[in-house]
């Protein structure tokens, strides 16, 4: 059993890591009823930004994360308003299939703009660990994950349930004719909204740069990640959320500790589609 | 006159036919490849259309059943020395099958949830596969002829993939199946009510696209000798189908004809700059989207009543 607490331990951690590359998705679904497939792949994108305001200015990729955060915010903002918005109706196949649209277009964009190399958001942070005492020891880089993955996650959440804008937010999604005889502008609302989710997605983009390696391609793996995590937890609710994520990614954990490191991808679907039969809803989810 | 219209009508799709049919023997090697790649897409995008145009189900998987036909092929060609056509139809029939298993679990979910659920069974199958030693891993595995081939052999068989597949969904489509999955694709609830086995017609539909699907890839990978998990069962084969359906008209059956002809042409003047031949189907597919939702062949529907193909008997 040696290592077991340990890779317990890493599976929790990582879990808030991958809580946070959920919330988005999560978000934009309760309240636009849109599967952004471009979510992935627009983490992957901050994850670029990133890297390259990190070399040049010589900085932390964390404290890239001033500029990003505005950025992402501003390019959620602007897909939803100028491109979503318009496919929105009855149907969620227009949106889904716009969604996979841009998803593809950057993907393309990001290969040829900044090759297939593998990279990854280097700092200080990465090799550093402090013991516990046993033989247990806490990952830095880890740990920064899931504190700054709490912190964005339970932040959003007071900025829906206490802010005006937050209200409105939730009224849209609730009734969205309801709003507009409120005088909830929805088509700024859903904006909005779609830049919060794509500010975290940037957040958890720089995150798992810092945590990992990624390619131009590296998008559709971290969506269905965020999906999973949305499935196993259940649609629009943070602790549901926090859960999957930890569900998921102990999953990941064990299941590579038990079959080998190239089945970890794999457990993780394995849980996935077994909960996706048992209960569609998520574990978590309403009824 | 309609009667001399129909008539006329016929005249010419069996001249295009019989024209696509015979590119061996007028045509020179390029037109043979190229139509042969149209043939193979045109059989793939019917196949999704009919999923997503027709049935209400949205795959993003198709690349399971391209992979596993493919698969199937090479195991049987290169390790047990089985004719190459053989392998073809068992390649199908291993689709056939885990489209079966597959039900079990993702027949459960509607709509995006059926999408996402194709998807992660085919990332599931992308990994298995590229860590399976039976398979080599990652590498890869050559298709073994166990005779002769010639480029000939490989294009009817295109062929017969390619416009079979246009007449298999426009004999469904007037099938009572076929008028069952239109009355569900208006409103399944009614559908329903009415006696339509929403169920089983939409089972059916995946069953049988996932036949073809693999077959179709069975052939594709006898023309290309090679097969590695990462592009087997990589998603761009589901990119590449959705843009051909949604460019040329989804729900339509002249649809992916038009779309599958643009696509090989595009790719064709663009084969060496990938990246961009795909940035450029994804921007056309969102204009499309937003400003002729149902493509160049369900926009001249539209507007002109032109229905080369109809799936209506009335």
């Amino acid at each position: 059993m040696e290592g077991l607490a340990q890779d317990i331990l890493n599976g929790l951690l990582l879990g808030g890591l991958y809580a946070i590359v959920a919330i988005g998705l999560s978000t934009i679904f309760g309240i636009v009823r849109l599967v952004n497939l471009a979510h992935g792949d627009l983490m992957i994108l901050a994850a670029y930004l990133s890297l390259f305001m990190a070399a040049a200015l010589g900085i932390s990729p964390l404290l890239t994360l001033v500029a990003i955060i505005p950025i992402m915010f501003a390019i959620g903002y602007i897909l939803q308003r100028f491109l979503l918005n318009r496919v929105l109706g009855e149907e969620m196949e227009p949106p889904l299939l716009v969604a996979f649209g841009v998803s593809i277009i950057l993907q393309n964009f990001m290969l040829m703009t900044f090759t297939p190399d593998a990279r990854s958001l280097m700092s200080d942070l990465s090799l550093m660990t402090f013991a516990l005492g046993g033989n247990l020891s806490v990952p830095v880089l880890y740990l920064i994950d899931f504190c700054i993955a709490s912190a964005v996650i339970v932040g959003q959440h007071y900025f829906l349930q206490y802010t005006y804008m937050g209200r409105g937010i939730r009224a849209a999604s609730d009734d969205k004719y309801a709003a507009k005889l409120m005088g909830v502008n929805t088509q700024n609302t859903y904006a909005v909204a779609m830049g919060i989710a794509i500010m975290t997605a940037g957040v958890a983009g720089v995150l798992v740069g810092m945590t990992f390696t990624f390619y131009p391609h590296s998008g559709p793996q971290y969506l269905i990640i965020a999906f999973g995590v949305v499935v196993i937890g259940g649609l629009g609710s943070m602790k549901g959320t926090f859960f999957g994520g930890l569900i998921l990614a102990l999953a990941q954990i064990l299941g590579a500790r038990v079959f080998g490191p190239g089945y970890q991808l794999l457990c993780g679907y394995v849980v996935l589609l077994i909960v996706l039969a048992i209960r569609p809803q998520g574990i978590l989810g309403r009824g | 006159m309609p009667n001399q219209f129909t008539k006329v009508k016929w005249i010419i799709l069996a001249a295009l036919t019989a024209g696509l049919g015979t590119v061996p023997i007028w045509g020179t090697d390029y037109a043979m490849l190229f139509f042969m790649l149209f043939c193979i897409y045109l059989a793939l995008a019917q196949m999704w259309n009919l999923l997503a145009g027709y049935s209400g189900l949205i795959s993003l998987g198709q690349q399971s059943f391209v992979g596993l036909g493919g698969y199937t092929l090479a195991v049987l060609s290169s390790y047990y020395g089985i004719n190459i056509w053989t392998g073809v139809g068992l390649g199908g029939l291993a689709s056939v099958l885990l489209a079966l298993f597959m039900s079990l679990f993702i027949f459960r979910m509607k709509g995006v949830y059926f999408a996402i659920g194709t998807w992660i069974f085919a990332e599931a199958l992308l990994v298995w596969f590229s860590n399976w030693a039976y398979v080599k891993y990652g590498s890869g595995l050559f298709i073994k002829p166990t005779n002769e081939l010639s480029m000939e052999a490989i294009y009817a068989a295109a062929f017969v993939v390619g416009a079979g597949s246009v007449a298999l969904v426009y004999i469904l489509l007037r099938s009572r199946l076929g008028l069952g999955l239109m009355a569900m694709r208006d409103d399944d609830q009614v559908a329903e009510t009415l006696g339509v086995e929403v169920f089983r017609s939409k089972l059916y539909c995946f069953l049988i696209s996932a036949f073809v699907t693999g077959i179709t890839a069975g052939i594709f990978y006898v023309f290309q000798i090679f097969i590695q998990p990462y592009k087997a069962f990589a998603i761009d084969w589901t990119v590449k189908l959705v843009f051909m359906v949604i460019i040329g008209g989804i729900g339509t059956i002249e649809g992916p004809i038009v779309g599958a002809l643009l696509y090989v042409l595009l790719s064709q003047f663009l084969a060496e700059y990938f990246s961009v031949s795909m940035l450029i189907l994804g921007g056309i597919a969102i204009v499309v989207i937003l400003v002729a939702p149902k493509g160049i062949m369900g926009t001249l529907q539209e507007k002109l009543g032109l229905e080369v193909l109809s799936p209506r008997r009335f």
